[in-house]
């Protein structure tokens, strides 16, 4: 274990001495990053300030579940998510077998190469926007805030999740960064409140996909008022992921490398 | 026996695309798949401290060994003993034991020093501090790069860059060491220092397996010799033997005090007539003695100059590559 954390920050340690050899475009790409993702927070506060709304939702209620979203992904992005960029890329440039060289697990070694510091942008934006969202509604108790650990944790594992299929997809679809475009559109729905959504797709991101978890399910637990189907997609989250590793493996086994 | 491969086989499936605009739209929705037998049951040995080298035309099916011996790839059939480990199914035990250097994938970060790779590594392997400065700084100063270790590795040179790549696959002592291709676009000068730190390492007991184009090195490197073609091995034996492969044969270059006699004679092959005084000729010693054949050109013509040569090992190495 603790070999496992000092592989991991020297990793960690390496990437950003790799990023920042290029300074002004390490600071650049931070920068771009945070705004990038405050955008949808932007616009809900545009809508609620032009007099419109999300029924049933006040500004920073909507705001909360945006910001533990992209919490949620400001952690994943920088130190696990990376495994998909990493994996893609060496799988197509046929290095993919040099971590299969090394004694430690491929997934690790996928995770510690792939740390991916211009995505610490996402998590300033994430922090910022749920300290200025958790201040402007009714202060949550200690068994909220539990409650809430536990959930964003599972969010965390379902992040894991995604990035296990994508990274696997990977492997045997080559070179295919278009994997991005599936995620982003599958997971945007965790920034809304379920509510909103008709009764089947409502089962669909609980149970089937668990994408509420991302951001709306833990929110309501901050708010005093746990959506229905909490634990269903706690089920549903822990089977996704489950799921995800076992795909991830299968997928590894099916690697064929480059030509030599 | 350190390494024991027996009927080891490997088949890759693909789908044939076609050239055409409708072929490929109709492989969008219909994929017919081709198998490709890489490997074709091949069997092999290899003892604690040889240098063996591994040669065999593109595709032939060398690189596929390799990654199945590094643990890279799963093979179809077929069972691999190294020091005791099969290596797709104890893949983090047993590559702790082995080293990999490949000429076309680098291990080193392109935008940090060697160094920071270095250290890298010692921490995947979990070398300890004082292990991993005292093998570091034999190395570095072995290789002569204690000035390189510290620079970005995009501002060094080819042979300066695969110097570091040996450092970075040598830190953890390993006992086997893969090489594929490991002195691919250096410089006569690079290539030296390189096959000089691969016969030091040699001598000090680390087992090397080399797979290269570069028949260079193995010449000066290989004592033993596996040439793999279509999936199967067509020889393996000394680089001696592989010399002798196509018979035990000469490569002379005469000249003489007088015209030289006719030498069409059985087990003499006139390579290159130069003048009447003058010529390169391949001999067949098993035909005709090189003492016979200098008594006969010096009794009619009297030997000014004659050279006798290995003949080329790129000759035998083509005829294998030809084998059907």
């Amino acid at each position: 274990m603790i070999s496992n954390i000092r592989i991991h920050l020297q990793g960690i340690k390496t990437a950003l001495a790799s990023r920042m050899a290029y300074r002004g475009d390490f600071f650049m790409s931070i920068i771009i990053m945070l705004f990038e993702e405050m955008l949808i927070p932007l616009i809900t506060i545009l809508v609620y300030h032009n007099g419109a709304s999300l029924p049933g939702w006040g500004i920073y209620e909507v705001l909360l579940i945006q910001s533990i979203f992209l919490l949620a992904r400001g952690i994943a992005f920088p130190f696990f998510f990376g495994i998909v960029w990493n994996t893609i890329e060496r799988v197509r440039e046929g290095v993919f077998d040099l971590l299969l060289i090394k004694p430690k697990s491929v997934l690790f070694l996928a995770i510690v190469t792939g740390f991916d510091s211009e995505d610490l942008g996402k998590l300033v934006g994430g922090i910022t926007l749920f300290t200025l969202a958790v201040s402007r509604i009714p202060t949550p108790g200690v068994l909220e805030w539990v409650q809430f650990a536990v959930l964003f944790f599972i969010a965390l594992l379902v992040l894991f999740g995604f990035a296990l299929i994508l990274a696997g997809l990977g492997i045997v679809w080559i070179g295919n960064f278009r994997v991005y475009e599936i995620f982003f559109t599958v997971t945007n729905f965790g920034m809304y409140p379920a509510s909103l959504f008709s009764k089947g797709l409502q089962t669909l991101i609980t149970l089937i996909i668990p994408i509420a978890i991302l951001g709306y399910i833990p929110a309501t637990v901050l708010l005093g008022r746990p959506a229905a189907g909490t634990l269903g997609a706690v089920a549903a989250s822990i089977a996704f992921f489950s799921l995800s590793i076992w795909f991830w493996y299968w997928m590894q086994k099916k690697y064929t490398s480059a030509g030599g | 026996m350190l390494i024991t491969v027996e009927k080891l086989s490997k088949i890759f499936k693909s789908y044939e695309r076609g050239n055409t605009f409708g072929e490929a739209f109709k492989s969008l929705f219909i994929r017919k798949p081709i198998y490709i037998n890489a490997l074709k049951e091949i069997s092999f040995s290899i003892q604690s401290g040889e240098l063996v080298g591994f040669l065999g035309p593109n595709g032939a099916g060398k690189s596929t060994t390799l990654k199945i011996l590094t643990g890279i790839l799963y093979p179809s059939s077929g069972k691999v003993d190294i020091m005791g480990y099969t290596p797709w199914k104890h893949r983090k035990k047993y590559v702790a034991k082995i080293g990999a250097v490949f000429g076309q994938k680098s291990q080193l970060l392109w935008d940090i020093p060697p160094i920071d790779a270095f250290y890298l590594n010692k921490a995947i392997y979990s070398i300890s501090e004082r292990e991993f400065k005292k093998t570091m700084n034999d190395l570095v100063e072995l290789l002569n790069v204690e000035d390189l270790i510290r620079k970005p590795t995009r501002l060094l040179s080819l042979g300066e860059r695969m110097k570091c790549e040996f450092i970075m696959a040598m830190l953890h002592k390993p006992e086997i060491v893969f090489l594929d291709e490991p002195t691919i676009g250096l410089d006569v000068i690079a290539k030296d220092r390189i096959r000089k730190f691969i016969l030091e390492m040699n001598r000090e007991g680390v087992t090397f397996i080399l797979t290269t184009h570069d028949l260079g090195d193995v010449e000066h490197l290989a004592r033993r010799v596996i040439v793999v073609n279509h999936g199967e091995i067509v020889f393996d034996n000394s680089i001696n033997t592989l010399r002798n492969h196509l018979g035990v044969k000469k490569i002379i270059a005469v000249s003489t005090q007088r015209p030289l006699p006719d030498l069409a004679l059985p087990g003499i092959n006139i390579t290159n007539q130069i003048s009447d005084y003058k010529l390169e000729l391949e001999l067949d010693l098993s035909v005709l003695e090189l003492n016979k054949f200098i008594a006969l050109v010096n009794k009619s013509s009297t030997i000014n100059d004659l050279s006798v040569q290995e003949p080329p090992i790129e000759n035998v190495i083509k005829e294998l590559y030809e084998f059907k």
